[in-house]
């Protein structure tokens, strides 16, 4: 018989036992987004489970939202989906390219630095968000000047500096010293064997660091409900804006179509990485 | 024999971004230290630990116990689910299976928080799916209250931290090689005896890593209990933003949140130290 | 042969912190010719190479190409082809592009670097793996692809680490054949660093034996396999035996307990260390009374070669007898030891 930690034949109660949690770890994860999507296309106002009757309208109403004339409903929501959006890119671009030459020289110095400098930029992800939200509103508003966009791409920024350092280091992992040097001996400064070796060979962790900058700084909550100003919010700060009294079911099909390009760049994230160790 | 170190001062100009983007962080977590021992709750004034004296009520002890013992058990049960949950991916063989796994349990992470919570409301809500599922049943007659209590926050930690744990751990279950399985069974240790005395052992540094992460996760969090407990659980996390929002006590809310870091930190270095201290005993065998 | 200096390395020491991995290198490497560095691991053979191609900086002494100072070049302005021991082909790029990057760098025109690739991939007798990609190639295709890499640039020196040591024994042998084929083809002055003493023998023009750090012999591999200079060199160089004795009354030598009729430079009652090669002893029966005797305590056939292992009073010997030797010795015979005085080595014993 085959040994696995899962069994695939036997295993009795072990095999029950391991299916069974798991299981219950699937559904914890997957039901909430299950019934958003199965209730976006409810054709009832009321929140009964499972719809009577299905239709299209709440999409249709969330396209009326985009488009509608009236400024005060259309503005707000196109408003912050650009913001949302500009925030996103930004954020991704600059903590990639910040991420690149920390995760070479990190791989290319001794292991007691690249400890303590990993240690650094893991920080971010263990601090508390509801202080960095605070301490972060703290300091914009007592400086002089208007921040801008950048009252909510800075915080962002830190947020994402862990995911993106990981997936450029670990994309760093498989990259040996001597492959530099081959270039280097065929007569390419050192400067040129980084750009026509390291890079092209990090490419696949680099995308997948771009991809995760996007997806949570997209997706951002909580720094951000402490940061936004009546001139300056995201799409899910509007969203909760819409439901703090009630459900409003064209929010779910506003969520619907944030789940599918979500999923879609996991799926490119996990292509990209595949087979290659860890998303964290 | 010899490898190739970057020059220090190249090294410093090629970190010198990422320290500039981390940079308004570091000042951040100054900000809050420094705020923290203002004798003013609005403004930094003077250097006082009146704050922290203030906090030594009865009202934040039990908010501080509420968070620990909540970040604990979702932990606990992270955990439980979290393992399970590694094996079966590093089992499947189909790639379409294992990247439809990996996209239901990463996106509770990513995903936008309301979204779940819609989802949650919907599923356990007064009048969610199964509240009326029992109802028609004739098994209850009224609504079970799972949300807007700790039922509800945990359920909502356990959802968003389960990724935190199963992604490490599966990186860890991947080392280790089926070889140290065959061995044990043919030594004549049943499913169980392995899990307990192969697997678990070799899999601990990653265990203790994970959880320590999934506690600190949770012991800050703010979206789950402001969505999910209807702000009746008071976590830290929510009795912060309250100091701010309500009272404006700047200074209340930067001690407050010096404590949570403080405990925060106090987790991760006793689990490192764990982690070290049993990898140190393997390596001087 | 052209017989002038190519490469002079003058006075090279160097150390990691307080590590000591190379002291005072002197060597002269003559244009055209085909330098061993031979040593066992963390001898330094490896850093000299790096110094040689400028990855390291010595800590002391310098380097002279053409009799001008090349110390202070970087290495990607000296022009050495290499040859890694990973070989660290770029998989990103296809056959063809390995090939051409350092024409590339050196703005060949399209039109040079094809012509260039295609003469190299004739040379390594491999015409069609052009646009293969990398990944695809076997071990030894591997291997010709990172020699044609290196030598398309037309190096002034061509530099190998341990190239072939990833390969298998029959490979390994095809591949030094073609790698000196190739060496000579070109006519290129190559320092090629290994740890295995066959393989050196066989491709050296010049053998420089490294240990601790030190040159402890820098020969033709003949004299080197003939007259090692001291025993480090012996016990590494071939299957040698370092027999402890001393220097008799007369002045002439004990090995075995016989006297050897061989004059040795030094005093008598000294302590020494013989080196002897295994195939340089000859083992004849020995009566059960016989002094001087030893006692076979291993016994196998190699097919090409018979060998013993010989305990004779405290020490193994390792004796190799041809696989004609009509003569069978079995595990628990009493054997004497006799050996050509030409064929030995004496050193003073450390």
């Amino acid at each position: 018989m085959r040994v696995g930690l899962l069994p695939r034949e036997g295993g009795g109660t072990y095999r029950f036992v391991i299916l069974f949690l798991a299981t219950i770890g699937i559904l914890i994860s997957s039901l909430p987004v299950i019934v958003v999507t199965i209730m976006s296309f409810s054709a009832s106002e009321y929140s009964s489970f499972p719809p009577t009757e299905f239709s299209l309208r709440w999409y249709v109403e969330v396209l009326q939202l985009f488009t509608s004339e009236d400024p005060s409903s259309a503005q707000s929501v196109v408003d912050s989906t650009f913001t949302s959006l500009l925030v996103a890119f930004l954020v991704m671009v600059i903590s990639t390219l910040v991420c690149i030459p920390l995760a070479y020289a990190l791989a290319r110095s001794n292991r007691n630095l690249r400890e303590g400098m990993e240690l650094l930029f893991t920080l971010p992800l263990v601090f508390p968000l509801v202080m960095l939200g605070i301490a972060f509103l703290l300091i914009a508003e007592s400086l002089q000047f208007d921040l801008g966009i950048w009252r909510i791409a800075i915080p962002h920024i830190a947020l994402v500096l862990p995911f993106v350092l990981r997936n450029c280091l670990s994309a760093m992992n498989g990259i040996s010293v001597e492959i530099e040097e081959a270039a280097i001996s065929l007569g390419a400064s050192p400067l040129r064997a980084i750009w026509d070796v390291v890079i092209p060979l990090m490419k696949a962790g680099i995308l997948a660091g771009l991809i995760f900058a996007l997806i949570i700084s997209f997706n951002e909550f909580t720094v951000t409900f402490f940061m936004y100003t009546i001139d300056l919010s995201t799409l899910p700060i509007w969203m909760y804006s819409r439901t703090v009294s009630s459900l409003d079911p064209a929010t779910l099909a506003l969520s619907v179509f944030i789940i599918v390009v979500d999923v879609f760049l996991v799926v490119l994230v996990d292509k990209l990485i595949a087979g290659r160790g860890n998303l964290f | 024999m010899s490898t190739e170190l970057l020059p220090r001062k190249q090294a410093l100009l090629f970190a010198a971004p990422a320290f500039i983007a981390i940079l308004p962080f570091l000042a951040a977590c100054f900000f809050i230290l420094r705020f923290s021992l203002s004798s003013e709750q609005g403004t930094i004034e003077g250097l006082s630990i009146q704050a922290y004296r203030d906090l030594m009520t009865p009202f934040f002890g039990r908010s501080v116990w509420l968070t620990l013992k909540l970040a604990f058990v979702a932990t606990l049960i992270v955990m439980v689910l979290a393992v399970p949950l590694a094996f079966v991916m590093t089992s499947l063989r189909s790639s379409f299976f294992r990247r439809l796994l990996t996209i239901s349990i990463l996106l509770p992470l990513i995903l936008n928080l309301l979204v779940q919570a819609y989802g949650w409301i919907l599923l356990l809500g007064p009048s969610g799916v199964l509240n009326s599922t029992l109802k028609a049943m004739g098994i209850i007659e009224r609504p079970l209250f799972l949300l807007f209590n700790e039922t509800g926050v945990l359920l909502g930690l356990v959802q968003t931290s389960l990724p935190l744990a199963v992604f490490p751990i599966v990186g860890a279950v991947r080392a280790i090689s089926p070889e140290y399985l065959e061995a044990a069974s043919s030594l004549g240790a049943g499913h169980w005896r392995t899990f307990r005395d192969v697997t678990v052992p070799l899999l601990r540094p990653g265990l203790v890593g994970a959880a320590s992460i999934v506690f600190a996760f949770n012991a800050s969090a703010f979206a789950i209990p402001l969505l999910l407990g209807g702000r009746r659980v008071q976590m830290m996390g929510l009795v912060i933003r309250d100091m701010i929002s309500p009272l404006f006590n700047w200074s209340g809310a930067a001690a407050a949140g010096m404590i949570l870091i403080a405990l925060t930190i106090f987790v991760l270095a006793a689990s490192s130290w764990l982690v070290r201290l049993t990898t140190t005993t393997k390596e001087t065998r | 042969m052209v017989t002038n200096t190519h490469l002079n390395i003058e006075a090279v020491s160097k150390s990691f912190g307080p590590v000591t991995a190379l002291t005072q290198i002197d060597l002269k490497i003559e244009r055209g010719s085909f330098v061993c560095l031979l040593g066992p691991s963390g001898c330094g053979k490896t850093t000299l190479l790096r110094i040689i191609a400028g990855f390291e900086k010595p800590t002391k002494g310098r380097l002279l190409l053409d009799g001008a100072d090349i110390s202070d070049i970087p290495p990607h302005k000296r022009g050495f082809g290499m040859v890694f021991q990973s070989l660290a082909l770029f998989p990103h790029m296809s056959v063809a592009q390995n090939i051409a990057y350092g024409l590339k760098l050196r703005k060949a025109s399209a039109k040079e670097q094809r012509e260039r690739v295609e003469e190299l991939l004739t040379v390594i007798e491999l015409p069609d793996i052009a646009d293969r990609a990398v990944s695809a190639l076997s071990g030894g295709q591997r291997q010709r692809v990172a020699i044609a890499r290196a030598l398309a640039i037309k190096p002034k020196l061509f530099l190998l680490d341990e190239p072939l040591s990833a390969l298998d024994a029959k490979l390994r042998d095809n591949m030094q054949i073609e790698l000196r084929r190739l060496q000579q083809k070109f006519g290129v002055t190559t320092v090629l660093v290994t740890h295995d003493q066959t393989e050196a023998m066989m491709l050296a023009d010049e053998l420089v034996v490294l240990d601790h750090g030190k040159v402890q012999q820098a020969a033709t591999p003949t004299s080197v396999y003939r007259q090692p200079a001291n025993s480090l060199v012996a016990d590494f160089i071939g299957a040698a035996n370092l027999v402890r004795t001393r220097v008799g009354e007369n002045g002439r030598l004990v090995l075995f307990g016989n006297t050897v009729e061989m004059a040795v430079d030094h005093d008598p009652g000294t302590a020494v260390n013989v080196a002897v090669r295994a195939e340089n002893i000859s083992l004849r029966s020995a009566q059960a009374d016989q002094e001087a005797a030893g006692r076979v305590v291993f016994a196998r056939d190699l097919g090409a070669f018979k060998e013993w292992l010989v305990s004779f009073e405290d020490q193994e010997i390792r004796v190799r007898g041809s696989a004609s030797d009509e003569i069978e010795f079995q595990v628990g015979d009493l054997v004497t030891l006799t050996v050509d005085p030409a064929r030995i080595s004496v050193f003073a014993a450390s």
